[in-house]
């Protein structure tokens, strides 16, 4: 089962890079050296933190638009193209396919994240004339950047499979959006007075992915570092959402009539 | 088709982009030049957004969004102090219209609150246009870094502006318990106490200023207050010079030259026989007077 899994990763990462997915690098360097080289003259001294707001957030909205744009058509290209019936007329389970799709564009992500961040140190060293501690400290937030990502991809995914590509876009990038104001539905949920309410937004604060636990690029531009145990909770709270993300999405797509 | 009409049909598109293009630049300017000046009133606008609510709407991207109004605050700055009639000092604002200053520094420190460059740059510039607000932000950036010991060593430079020197040695004071603060903090306290509206005082400051500042705006701001402050050591001197002249001689010098072997045991620079001030701009003979001056040209800042 491994082996059909990597195997479809596999060729999920071909077909991105075939699709010229990273082709986004040139464009983010072509920025970040813009950034690098004009920022100096406008920034009042504050080039380093600059450079790592804007790569890290340039990095972040690059990889949204991957996760949300790659990832809904990682399944519905192959429902168009019919090359889901070849898929399953081999011995593969949906599971497998939806999964080893899923750990293709992560694998993606994890290339275009890894570059982009190298980007960034590269940056920060030409802007400080020399090593810059920022260029180790940004690392832990580039970590977080992706496993949001990788969030993101399991519910443009999950969205993918039971609707159209216009409406799973729409949807995934409002599930971006509410996931940055987590801490407004909580409190919200808290101040509300009627009890049905309160579940009610309660309900949708633990249901949406709370990424303010990933949203670490203006600590990290000032040389702060996540504690371990946030970055271990962060990751573990990731990988648990998405595995139940992707078996809703298992579930949806098996009940999927391809006849 | 022949070869010389595919010919042409693979240029025409190349031509028509070329030709549009240039054709788009020239409508553009055009306009541009037609544009009516955009009010002072409009320019002036308040900002509709406030640091929360941008700090909610910029999702994760707050960093980026501080700074933007960052750099906004600095051209905002940079493009009044063009536009001023005559030199004009970083710290004395007042009489430049810069209402939306405080708005944006004050959105940029709520989007980022460990951004302590622009708490430095409010301790700094907003002062000479609102004291208030200026110390508004400051004890912003105190609450929200209560580590920070240079946001107590701004807080005491304003106050130290306004010649309040028991809430400049407080702040002073204050910051010198945080771990990490030098001693000179604890020092200033006594000294703003004892000598609060001195040079030497004004010195420390500016030099801390002058080392700490990352903004190199902020930079060349103290080091013309320190070169002002050795100048007026310097007229100090002159001044002193010329009344053993007039005591001597019984009458003030009509040019420098006569009183040259005075300037030169003083070990004043001299240039042509004239003393010359920290920015190598000859000092002005006033013989009615029996004073001295700065030039009109000189880059030393007058007040």
């Amino acid at each position: 089962m491994v082996g059909r899994v990597l195997a479809i990763a596999g060729n999920a990462f071909r077909e991105a890079v075939r699709d010229r997915v990273l082709y986004n690098l040139v464009f983010f360097v072509l920025l970040l050296t813009a950034a690098a080289i004009f920022i100096g003259e406008l920034s009042g001294g504050q080039e380093r933190k600059i450079i790592v707001d804007f790569g890290l957030s340039a990095m972040l909205l690059f990889g949204v638009f991957i996760a949300i744009f790659v990832g809904i058509g990682l399944v519905y290209k192959e429902i168009e193209r019919r090359t889901v019936y070849a898929i399953f007329s081999k011995p593969v389970g949906r599971g497998e396919f939806i999964v080893g799709k899923y750990l293709g564009l992560c694998l993606t992500l994890l290339v275009n994240v890894l570059l982009m961040g190298a980007g960034v140190s590269l940056a920060l060293v030409y802007v400080s004339r020399g090593f810059d501690p920022l260029v180790w400290t940004i690392w832990p937030s580039i970590f977080l950047i992706y496993f949001e990502l990788a969030i993101l991809t399991a519910v443009a995914l999950l969205f993918s499979s039971f609707s159209s590509p216009a409406l799973s876009a729409l949807l995934t990038f409002f599930v971006f959006i509410i996931g940055h104001f987590s801490s407004d539905l909580k409190g919200l949920a808290t101040s509300l007075g009627s009890t049905a309410a309160r579940v009610f937004f309660t309900a949708i604060y633990y249901l949406l992915p709370n990424f303010a636990n990933y949203s670490f690029v203006t600590p990290a531009a000032h040389g702060h570092v996540p504690g371990i145990p946030h970055v271990a909770a962060s990751v573990l709270y990731a990988l648990l959402y998405v595995a139940v993300v992707l078996a809703a999405t298992v579930v949806i797509f098996s009940r999927r009539n391809f006849k | 088709m022949t070869s010389r009409k595919r010919h042409r049909a693979s240029w025409a598109p190349g031509g028509i982009i070329v030709l549009s293009l240039i054709g788009s630049i020239l409508v553009a300017r055009w306009l541009d030049m037609r544009r009516p000046k955009i009010q002072t009133e409009v320019q002036q606008e308040s900002l509709y957004l406030t640091g929360n609510t941008l700090k909610r709407m910029s999702l994760s991207f707050n960093g980026l969004v501080a700074d933007w109004y960052w750099m906004r605050s600095l051209q905002y700055v940079g493009g009044k102090i063009l536009n001023a009639q005559g030199p004009v000092q970083l710290d004395d604002l007042g009489q430049l219209d810069m209402k939306l200053l405080a708005p944006m520094l004050d959105v940029a420190t709520t989007l980022d609150p460990e951004f302590m460059e622009a708490y430095m740059y409010a301790a700094v510039v907003l002062p000479g246009l609102d004291e208030e607000e200026a110390i508004r932000i400051t004890r912003k950036g105190i609450a929200a870094n209560p580590n920070e010991w240079r946001l107590y060593q701004h807080l005491g430079y304003i106050y130290w502006q306004r010649e309040d020197y028991a809430s400049a040695g407080q702040a002073y004071s204050e910051g010198a318990t945080i771990p990490g603060a030098p001693p000179w903090m604890q020092a200033m306290k006594a000294r703003m106490a004892a000598e609060g509206g001195s040079r030497d005082i004004a010195r420390e400051i500016y030099a801390r200023m002058y080392q700490e500042a990352g903004d190199p705006n902020v930079k060349e701001m103290a080091r013309l207050r320190l070169l002002q402050l050795q100048s007026m050591d310097q007229r100090d001197v002159i001044r002193k010079l010329l009344d053993i002249y007039k005591t001597r001689v019984g009458k003030c010098p009509a040019s420098w030259q006569e009183m040259a072997p005075l300037l030169r045991a003083a070990q004043l620079p001299v240039a042509d026989g004239g003393p010359i001030d920290p920015g190598g701009t000859p000092y002005k003979l006033l013989p009615n007077s029996c004073d001295v001056d700065l030039e009109p040209g000189s880059s030393i800042p007058y007040k």
